[in-house]
Formats: structure tokens, sequence, C-alpha cells
């Protein structure tokens, strides 16, 4: 066998097609668009990492997948879909979390748990703890820069509790890839969201796409004109 | 039924006590106690006793004899505290203790012979009880319970249940074993009495002529005419420790270990009792400083395992500075309450070892309390109060008859709202919001649904005087 080769794969510095990752077991119960371009709906468990402005609408792409894992059914009740069983966690978030919004969607707010730690590594503990613990399915964290060592101890941390840990950053710029089970980028859009798949483990790179969420809040979604409107014609003097 | 006392007398108590890292280390030094009323020696360690030093001697003898010598304070106070601790643990197989400050314990064994079949049974049980705590002890039965403590502090060591055999070894005690103080001891050799026997044979009408009532009183309480008047132990519904280091600790990493010692005891105290408790007072005594720091560790499951309070203590320990080095450290735990076994989906597993009261408290224990909250919703119509904070898991009660299901809320407030300078396009709206005259906080205002340019969805208000602020933000 050639040494060099041989090497050079032991350090990984050599990609082989047959080592492509597992796909990860999907949770469908999310937006239409976004399932399918998913390959079948967001992780399970993991790390999503979510680029975002304020206020686009990132939160509400994920409510109601967060909401199908949180009341996610039992095995000896499986009728039971009336409780929710998990909790969810705040760590940071940018302003006060309304409690008004989270009961309006159903969530029970004494399985809500809302974090101001005083530092970032604080804050990434936190996260480490939550998602490890079991009784947290998802762990919402609001941070700038991470490393890939970190990343890779939440995603340890979120396979240990069975959890999903959701990152929101609003920085644009380019880094290196953090090993996350799926990254997205998202921009706004007059029916909702414009989402690009800037990694999804085990899939090939997709287009970019649009989520229609009218369906869901219709008041936030500017109004469409109707298709029979022409505009009204300017007469032109040639 | 025949009267059987035991007694147990701890010679050594403060020593045994002393808290010690590992048992070699405390094998290194002659450690020494003096009696700080005459300078007297009264508790010798066995590396001392090996140099030459014996109870009874002056402290000066004993420097001369050893240079390496750590010498102590005689506290009877320890003692009496690690008295109880002994009795707390032997109640456990024995019903009646009583204390014999500072350094002994009555037992009274007859009524209890019923439980264990014979003595034998009974001894065993009791040494069993008292071999995790490492102490040097003697002891003795007796017919009457200032016999058994005439033998004991001989160091008979015998259990016994025959009354003529244990009558026959107190007959047998010299005079300088029987409590009497160097006058009486004087007169009474005077008169040609060398042991107890030779008092026992004097009728005591006869003795009471010739000597003052407390020796007649000694006397009848040990031949068992009369009643030995003792108050029985009962053990605490609280615990509380105060644990009393060698050394000096300046580290709080090094702090760990005499609190590990301090927490298993909490365990056994709460086992025994299958209760948990929920909150840890724990105080360490400074040095120098007469203002001892003082914290509090919390679990909202509660807990009674070791190594459960050990981790929360230990990220508790992460911000807590030390000013000066710490001699003692107390441990107290005021309330506590029944064990309910927690209900865990038998076939789902458990995939996290933690529930969520012990993630809280965890978390509470490392970023503080003020860092963990939960929102709530109040009962108001004002976005301000409706929408608050609360502790964590303090009650569950959701207002589902204040759920507005036609109003659209966003996602996050800002703390206060702020003037809106960037142009909006109104989406939705406006909802009026008139609410707080009756309490001088009354706001008029119209809320609206608005969009930017950059397509962000902000929730934006006007108040009567046509100024527009951004209070929200839908995410």
């Amino acid at each position: 066998m050639n040494t060099t080769l041989h090497e050079l794969e032991s350090k990984r510095l050599i990609w082989k097609a047959r080592q492509t990752s597992e796909p990860y077991n999907a949770c469908m119960k999310g937006f239409e668009e976004l399932d399918e371009n998913l390959n079948g709906g967001l992780p399970e468990q993991g790390v999503i990492d979510i680029h975002s402005p304020l206020g686009i609408g990132e939160l509400r792409l994920i409510l109601p997948y967060l909401r199908e894992r949180l009341y996610s059914q039992s095995l000896n009740n499986p009728d039971d879909k009336q409780t929710q069983r998990h909790s969810l966690v705040f760590i940071a978030p940018p302003m006060r979390v309304n409690s008004e919004m989270l009961a309006e969607f159903k969530l029970v707010l004494s399985k809500v748990l809302v974090i101001h730690p005083s530092s970032s590594q604080e804050a990434l503990w936190a996260a480490e703890q939550c998602l490890k613990s079991g009784c947290c399915k998802a762990v919402l964290l609001w941070h700038k820069q991470l490393e890939i060592h970190q990343v890779k101890r939440l995603q340890l941390a979120a396979q240990k509790g069975d959890a999903i840990n959701i990152l929101f950053r609003q920085t644009q710029e380019s880094e290196l890839s953090l090993p996350v089970s799926l990254s997205l980028s998202l921009s706004p859009h007059e029916q909702g969201l414009k989402v690009e798949i800037t990694k999804q483990k085990g899939h090939w790179p997709k287009p970019a796409f649009s989520v229609n969420m009218s369906k869901h809040w219709p008041e936030l979604t500017v109004k469409q004109r109707p298709n029979n409107v022409l505009p009204f014609p300017v007469a032109r003097v040639s | 039924m025949e009267q059987l006392w035991l007694y147990l007398y701890f010679p050594q108590l403060q020593l045994d006590t002393l808290f010690t890292a590992s048992k070699d280390n405390c094998d290194e030094y002659a450690v020494i106690i003096v009696d700080p009323s005459n300078h007297n020696i009264c508790q010798v360690n066995e590396v001392a006793t090996t140099s030459g030093i014996q109870k009874g001697m002056s402290l000066g003898a004993a420097t001369l004899l050893s240079h390496q010598l750590q010498v102590l304070p005689y506290q009877s106070e320890t003692e009496v505290n690690k008295l109880y601790e002994i009795a707390d643990l032997l109640y456990l197989v024995t019903s009646d203790i009583a204390i014999d400050k500072p350094n002994g314990l009555f037992l009274r064994i007859h009524n209890m012979l019923n439980l264990y079949d014979n003595l034998e049974a009974y001894w065993q049980s009791i040494k069993n009880q008292l071999s995790p705590l490492a102490l040097s002890y003697s002891y003795a039965t007796g017919h009457s319970p200032l016999a058994a403590r005439l033998l004991a502090k001989r160091g008979v060591n015998n259990i016994l249940s025959e009354h003529h055999v244990l009558k026959n070894a107190v007959a047998n005690s010299p005079l300088t074993c029987l409590e009497f103080d160097d006058k009486t001891q004087q007169k009474l050799t005077r008169v040609g009495i060398k042991t107890a026997r030779d008092l026992m044979q004097i009728p005591l009408q006869d003795l009471a002529k010739r000597f003052d009532i407390i020796l007649v009183n000694y006397l009848g309480r040990l031949t068992g005419e009369f009643k030995h008047p003792m108050t029985f132990y009962h053990p605490p519904e609280s615990f509380d420790r105060y644990l009393e280091l060698l050394y000096d600790i300046e580290d709080t990493q090094r702090i760990t270990a005499p609190i590990k010692h301090l927490l298993k005891k909490l365990e056994t105290f709460l086992k025994v009792r299958d209760r948990l408790t929920q909150q840890l007072d724990m105080t360490f005594y400074q040095r120098d400083i007469d203002i001892p720091i003082k914290f509090t560790v919390g679990s909202e499951q509660g807990e009674y395992l070791t190594d459960y309070w050990l981790e929360l203590t230990a990220l508790k320990l992460e911000n807590i500075q030390l000013e000066a080095a710490v001699f003692a450290i107390q441990l107290t735990v005021h309330q506590t309450f029944v064990r309910s076994p927690e209900k865990n989906d038998l076939f789902e597993g458990k995939k996290g070892a933690t529930s969520l009261l012990q993630l809280v408290s965890r978390l509470q224990a490392k970023l503080g309390e003020e860092a963990i909250r939960t929102p709530v919703m109040k009962d108001d119509f004002r976005p301000e109060i409706i929408a608050s904070y609360d502790s964590p898991l303090a009650s569950e009660q959701t207002l589902e008859s204040n759920i507005q299901p036609y109003a659209i809320r966003p996602s996050f407030l800002l703390e206060a709202p702020q003037p809106l300078l960037e142009k909006v396009s109104l989406i939705l709206g406006p909802e009026r919001v008139d609410s707080g005259w009756w309490e001088n906080q009354s706001l008029t205002r119209d809320y609206f649904v608005a969009r930017t340019s950059k397509g962000q969805w902000y929730w934006v208000f006007r108040t009567p005087e046509s100024q527009w602020y951004l209070h929200g933000v839908f995410s």
C-alpha cells in the first residue's frame, strides 16, 4: 500500500465518496416547502445553524416543527397528544420572550425556560447542560461566534439527550464550515421566507426556495395583488 | 425484668473527630490535646505515644519529647457534638440512649433484648453501627448505669448479663476508680477502705452518719438501690453538623473533600428517614475574619445523594472567593420532606439522566438564581404586564381565557418601547389598547403590524399624540 496515501487517509485529509454521513431522522411536520426541499424535514436531533436577520420570521419557520417535537407522543400512550411533555429553552434571546405569543401557539409556559447568561462561555455551558439533560427537546441559542469544537460538544450533547439545538446568528459573513446537521440562510420574502440550504448532512446542495407562511400567519404576509388587476395604461405620445 | 445497662466510653473523642483528608496524613504528625485549665495532656495520638508522650504529662515535658508536635486545646463542645452524632447513629438499632457529657453514652439494654434474642446479637449490631466511625472506645455492661460507667472507664470491655458477676466486678474496683473527689478519697483510705467492696459492706445508714450525702447517693446509684435520673435522647428533625478542619484550606478546589465528608453524613441522615431536602445552608468559618461566608445550595427536585449535592456545591463554589483560610465548615438542613418516587416512562427509558427540576437546580447553582426565568402570562391588557417573567417552574397557571385567539402578538418584546426611527409600511391594524386608568399607569395605544423595507416585521404603536414607537418584533 502506498504509505503517503495511507498517511493522508489516516489524517482524514482524503474524502471518499462512500464516506457520506448517514442522513438524519427527519421530523415531517413543518412547512410543506421546507419538508420537501430538506428531503423529509428538519432533523430530530443535532444542531441546526440558522443565519438570519432579526425579525423576518426565523422563529416562525421552526415553530410548527418545535411544537411537534415538544408534543411528541410517548410509546405507552400514543393517543396522548394533548400534553406537552418536553421543555423548550431560550438562551440569551435578543429581547424579552413574549409569553402571549407562546401561549397563542399552545406551548405550555411552565415548560419554557429563559436563560440570561452573563458570558458566552456560560451560554454554551447552559446549552450543553440543557441538551444532554434529556428533558429539554429543543434549545434555542442566540450566539455570535462559534468554534468547531464548541459545535461538536453541542452536537454530542444533543445526541445524548435526543434534543435539537437551534443556533440563531445574524452574521452573514462566510466562515469555516461548522459540523452542524443542517445550516440554513434566511432572507425576507413577501409571502414568508426565502431559504437557502447552506449545508445538509448526507445530501447534495439544492437551489434556494421560498416558504409560504400565509397559511399559518396570513397577517404577516404582504397581500398579493389579484391577477386580474392590470396596471393603469399610460398614454404615450410618440 | 433485671436491669442491664451498657456504657460506651470514648476516651479520645476530640482527637478522633478531627477531620483528616487521608489516614496516612494524620499519622505523620504527633497530635496532642491539652486541657487549657491545667496544661496537662488529655488526648494523645499514636505517633505521639510512640515518641513517649503520655496522658497526664505537662505540655512542657511533651515538647521536649517530640519537636514536631501539634497542640490543640481541649474543647468539650466538639466532643458533645460528636456524641450526639454517635447517638444519632445508634438510635437506628437501639431505643434508649442517654448522653453522658462530654464523652460517654448510656444505653438501656434490658428492654432491647426482646428484639435481639440475646446479648451477643445486640452487641454485634451496636458494634457494626460504630465501626465506620473509626473511633476508639471502651465499653462495659452493668446492673446499674453507674456500674456500667465505672467498668467501662476501667476498660473492662465486657458484655455480660449475669448480675452476680457484674456486682463482683464492681466490688473489686479500687477506690480510685470510684468518682469521689480527693478529699473524700483521703478520708476513706484513712479509715482503711481500699476497694468498692469495703465500702459496700458498710450499711448505707452508717455511711450517711460519717460521710456526706454525695457519697451515699453515688453508692446507692452504683449498687442500683437508688435510681439514676437521666433523659433519653431523641433524634432531631433537622440536620446540623459542624466540622473543624485539621488544616486551614485556602483553595476552593480542596475544600470539596471535607464537604463531601459532610454530605455523606447528610446522605445517611436523609436515607434512614427516607427523606429529601431542597436546600443546604453552608457556612465557611474563616481565620481572622469575623463574618463567615454563608451560602445556600438549592435543588428544586429534592435530593439526598452525596454526588448530586457535591456537584451542585462545586458549581456554587466556582463563584465564591475565599478571603482567608477556612478552618471550619458547617452544614445545616432545616427542611426535609418525604420522598415520593418520580414517574417515568418504562418503555422509553431514560435518555438523559436528569429531570427538569434537577436541570433547573444545576443551572441556578452555576448561573445564579436570577439568570433562569420562565415566561408567565398575567391577567391584564397592557402588553408590558401580560408578558412577564417569573422564577422557574413557580406555578402552573396558564390563563386559557386570557389568550386572545384573534390577536397577533410578536415573539419578542423590547424591555421598553423605543421611538420608531425607520420607515415602515403598516400591514395590519389598528388594535386599540386603552387600559390601566385605575392605577395611574394609563395608556392609550393603537397597535399596528408593520414591515420595514428590509423585510422585518415590527409591532409598532401610535400614541394619541401621534408619536410612533416600536414595541416588538415578529421573529
